[in-house]
């Protein structure tokens, strides 16, 4: 089977209508985070998480409202996995264990006949939040120095270092925006925390996987191809690599898609980071990256 | 064959360290297996029989992190501010204070060093003082000429020693209190990383964590003033007006808050009794500027350790007036020990002093014969036995205990010594047990089906070299368990996923090199120049993009937490593993094919 063999597509050609639809995704991401602010999990934030595994099923705005009481603040509740596992999260500053008791005792008054047992807990002081905030901040910002340096000195041109990164922060701040925008949505969590960070950073170097063996064929092709000009290297390079492009995107996408169907409630949001940057990595290798070493290319030609 | 005799004997290299490595993981699993098919006793039979080898083959296994295995993962923070302010001791003064909780905000807003803010901040009020009046320490050489920067550097000194003993504090509890392969690190400058597999018991753990075991002897508050103390909390409250927008009825205006949160009490010495929930209100009502004017000077209030049953049978703190002034502390303390009260058979702790604590003693118990003498553990009382007689021998011992495992751990915390500072819980992460074998399951599923749909569609897509493709997937992930137990590394739900995520990377290698293979092909060359060619120049792009995705991995290593660390080191294992199956072992296998049966490669 050969998909993609001799493919002549005119990617260059086409990047105006990319440079559109990166544009609006991009503002629009941009605009969503600003506007809603970024939706922080229990790691950024800080805060009480206890996760409940009831008997019987149990309805959320139910146990809301029992709760809202006892506990001084309406905590917030989703459904975890299956309709009778419950995660609750408050921001009640008492002790781990009078937390728990209250919650434990509340529910248990209030629903006597069906037996819960407390599956997960995570207790993140505010203090302790702020560090590791800093610390994944430091991370993504530490990852697109290196990225940019190592591409440097492999490709020796910092129009290639500054496409790949281009390309990295436009797949990060869309998946960052399609995360605050569907969060409310989807039946399952999408609140950044570490686990979304190493999904990130694992998008960031899949993406530049993808970018970086189309630099690498563009590269071969201008010591093969002399005499030809730069746009319809590239756009060759793009060609050439496309097959193989599509058959790793594709292989990737299986994999992830299998984990985020089978791998349980507490990979849902991690996987779902990395099915939407799977794509979009792919979109940005073929569409973005490279258009933008043209684009520089040619400036720096003219000046 | 030729030439690739180095490769297939790397191969045959790795492979046997593989399974040097992974071997203990298996036969610890069929033991495991094997035991469970036993009776009870046949069970404890063979395990007592075969413990040696058991606890071999259990240190040597590829180890489960605690999201899968359950257990609790907690971070404790050292209180740095509280041990600078201790040691200065006597000579902290009103500027230190202020300085230590300037410099305490400012270093968490900051992120920044604790002890270089205070440094700071004390030479922005007065550029020309020395913090050496504070830290006079001959031992340590600091002396009152010692400039501020010497100061800092003992400083830190004494913050690292002070985290070095708070985690041999801890680990010695810890393994006293009995829990299978515990993990205490070091992180950064103040902080321990505790880990502790399939406990279940958290709250205890939690108090024997955090328990600075600070054990103080105090006598009791002078019971007139405190009687006429209470008397007057009372009156003051008496003539308090109620707040009009909370009141319940209009007529009924005039009520004593105490009343309605606190059970009084004929003892002279107490000042009453509360449910748990009331504690916070009865001290919020305390803490009144006019109320803390009447408390007789010396004199404090502390809560009962554990609480008395009440008539409804709820539980009753009691509230103890007690002097301020500390008469004797734990250090004294040589030997403890669980007894049993001969007449109820109730536990208690039994303790004895040293020789210069059992003189201090007899000399504090004989001066107050007839009055109640408070042992105070963090904080709390947990009993003011009256003193009968005067006590010469160090001998003592702490009642009002709530059972056996409370004074099995206060004897632990006792014997394991006081921490240097007090130690705050900032994350506490637990995950049951049930919950963690879920996501073993669900982790298993992934990669299974994750395995066979990577490996169809590659058979489907490129024939002959798809299926020498998936013999290096199936290799590759057991070189990553191999790498994963060979490093000790700990397998996490995270770290599943990266192995999931690698297989489909895995055949990126495969997919370049086999893509050219069909591109040389297509140029008119041979199968074999064609392969050579393929391999030859598919090269470069797998080094570039690996090598990028090495160092996001590194990056993820070195700034992650706990599970995502997992992430990390699968992620590196499986760039490491897929690299090497990928170029050498599919390689191989095609160089074999070709030569064997000519034409019977095909790329598809």
């Amino acid at each position: 089977m050969r998909w993609f063999e001799t493919p002549s597509i005119d990617f260059n050609g086409k990047r105006k209508i990319a440079y559109i639809l990166s544009a609006v995704l991009f503002i629009a991401s941009l605009g969503a985070i600003l506007t809603k602010g970024l939706q922080y999990g229990i790691d950024f934030r800080g805060g009480k998480e206890f996760v409940l595994d009831f008997e019987d099923p149990i309805s959320v705005v139910e146990l809301r409202s029992d709760l809202s009481e006892p506990l001084g603040s309406t905590p917030e509740l989703k459904l975890f996995g299956s309709d009778s596992e419950i995660l609750i999260r408050t921001d009640n500053e008492q002790e781990i264990a009078e937390v728990q008791q209250i919650i434990s005792s509340t529910v248990r008054e209030f629903h006597p006949d069906n037996p819960f047992i407390v599956v997960k807990t995570d207790v993140i002081s505010p203090r302790f939040a702020e560090d590791l905030k800093w610390g994944a901040l430091q991370a993504v910002i530490y990852a697109i120095v290196i990225i940019f340096i190592y591409i440097l000195i492999r490709f020796r041109n910092w129009t290639f270092s500054a496409g790949a990164v281009a390309a990295l922060v436009h797949d990060v701040v869309i998946v960052l925006g399609i995360f605050t925008i569907l969060g409310d949505w989807v039946p399952f969590s999408l609140q950044i925390d570490q686990a979304l960070i190493a999904a990130f950073l694992t998008i960031v170097g899949y993406s530049l996987n993808d970018t970086v063996v189309v630099f690498d064929r563009i590269r071969e092709n201008s010591n093969v191809h002399k005499g030809m000009d730069f746009m319809p290297m590239v756009n060759k390079s793009l060609n050439d690599t496309l097959s193989r492009t599509v058959i790793t995107s594709l292989t990737t996408l299986f994999v992830v898609l299998v984990l985020f169907i089978f791998g349980g409630e507490v990979l849902k949001g991690f996987s779902f980071a990395l099915l939407i940057g799977i794509v979009l990595g792919t979109y940005s290798s073929l569409f973005v990256a490279s258009s933008l070493v043209v684009e520089l290319e040619q400036r720096t030609k003219q000046s | 064959m030729q030439g690739n005799g180095f490769k297939i004997g790397t191969i045959v290299a790795f492979l046997a360290l593989t399974i040097y490595y992974l071997y203990p993981t298996v036969q610890y699993q069929l033991e495991q297996n094997y035991i469970e098919d036993l009776s009870a006793s046949e069970a404890a039979q063979y395990t007592e029989e075969n413990a040696e080898k058991l606890e071999n083959l259990r240190s040597n296994i590829l180890s489960l992190g605690l999201d899968l295995q359950g257990g609790m993962h907690v971070t404790l923070e050292v209180g740095v501010p509280q041990l600078i302010r201790e040691l200065a001791g006597e000579n902290a003064d009103e500027l230190l204070n202020d300085v230590i909780d300037v410099a305490d905000q400012r270093s968490i807003e900051n992120n920044s060093d604790f002890i270089d803010e205070m440094v700071a901040e004390f030479e922005s009020r007065d550029p020309d003082a020395r913090l050496s009046r504070y830290y006079r320490n001959d031992a340590m050489d600091i002396t009152r000429r010692s400039t501020n920067e010497e100061i800092a550097t003992f400083l830190k000194t004494q913050r690292q020693s002070a985290l070095d003993r708070a985690i041999e504090i801890i680990r010695t509890r810890v393994d006293r209190y009995g829990v299978t392969e515990p993990s205490i690190v070091k992180q950064g400058q103040n902080r321990i990383v505790v880990e502790l597999p399939g406990v279940e018991d958290k709250e205890r753990v939690r108090n024997l964590l955090k328990g600075t075991a600070r054990l103080e002897f105090r006598l009791a508050a002078d019971a007139d003033e405190f009687r006429s103390f209470v008397n007057q909390t009372y009156e003051y409250y008496d003539s308090f007006e109620q707040p009009a927008d909370t009141a319940d009825s209009v007529v009924n205006n005039q009520f004593n808050p105490l009343d309605e949160v606190l059970v009084p009490a004929q003892n002279p010495y107490l000042f009453g009794y509360a449910t748990p929930d009331d504690t916070s209100r009865v001290m919020d009502l305390l803490r009144n500027e006019e109320v803390q004017r009447m408390l007789p000077r010396n004199t404090t209030v502390m809560w009962s350790a554990n609480p008395l049953p009440g008539q409804a049978g709820e539980e009753l703190y009691q509230l103890i007036g007690v002097r301020t002034q500390v008469e004797l502390t734990g250090d004294v303390i040589e030997a403890a020990s669980v007894q049993f009260d001969p007449a109820t058979n109730v536990p208690e702790v039994s303790m004895s002093m040293n020789s210069e604590g059992a003189r201090k003693w007899g000399r504090i118990t004989g001066a107050n014969i007839g009055k109640p003498v408070a042992i105070v553990l963090d904080g709390f009382v947990f009993s003011y036995p009256n003193v009968q007689t005067k006590i010469s021998n160090g001998r003592s011992s702490i009642t009002g205990l709530d059972g056996v495992s409370e004074a099995e751990d206060l004897v632990n915390i006792l014997l394991s010594g006081a921490l240097p500072a007090p130690l705050e819980i900032m994350e506490e992460r637990t995950v049951g047990a049930t919950l963690g074998a879920e996501s073993i399951q669900a982790g298993l599923n992934s990669i299974l089906v994750g395995l066979g749909i990577v490996a169809i569609f590659m058979i489907v897509y490129y024939r002959t070299g798809g299926g020498i493709a998936d013999l290096a997937l199936l290799l590759n992930i057991i070189f990553i368990l191999g790498i994963l137990a060979a490093f000790k590394a700990t397998l996490t739900l995270p770290g599943i996923a990266g192995i999931v995520l690698t297989i489909g990377m895995a055949v990126d290698a495969n997919v370049l090199i086999f893509d050219r293979i069909r591109e040389e092909q297509r140029t008119g060359k041979t199968i074999k120049a064609s392969i050579e060619a393929g391999y030859a120049n598919a090269m470069s792009a797998i080094v570039d993009a690996n090598v990028t995705t090495f160092f996001v991995a590194i990056i993820l290593f070195s700034f992650g937490v706990g599970p995502i660390k997992g992430f990390a080191v699968t992620l590196m294992a499986g760039i490491v593993a897929s690299l090497f199956s990928a170029i050498v072992i599919t390689r191989v296998v095609v160089d074999y094919l070709t030569q064997t049966k000519k034409s019977a490669v095909s790329f598809g």
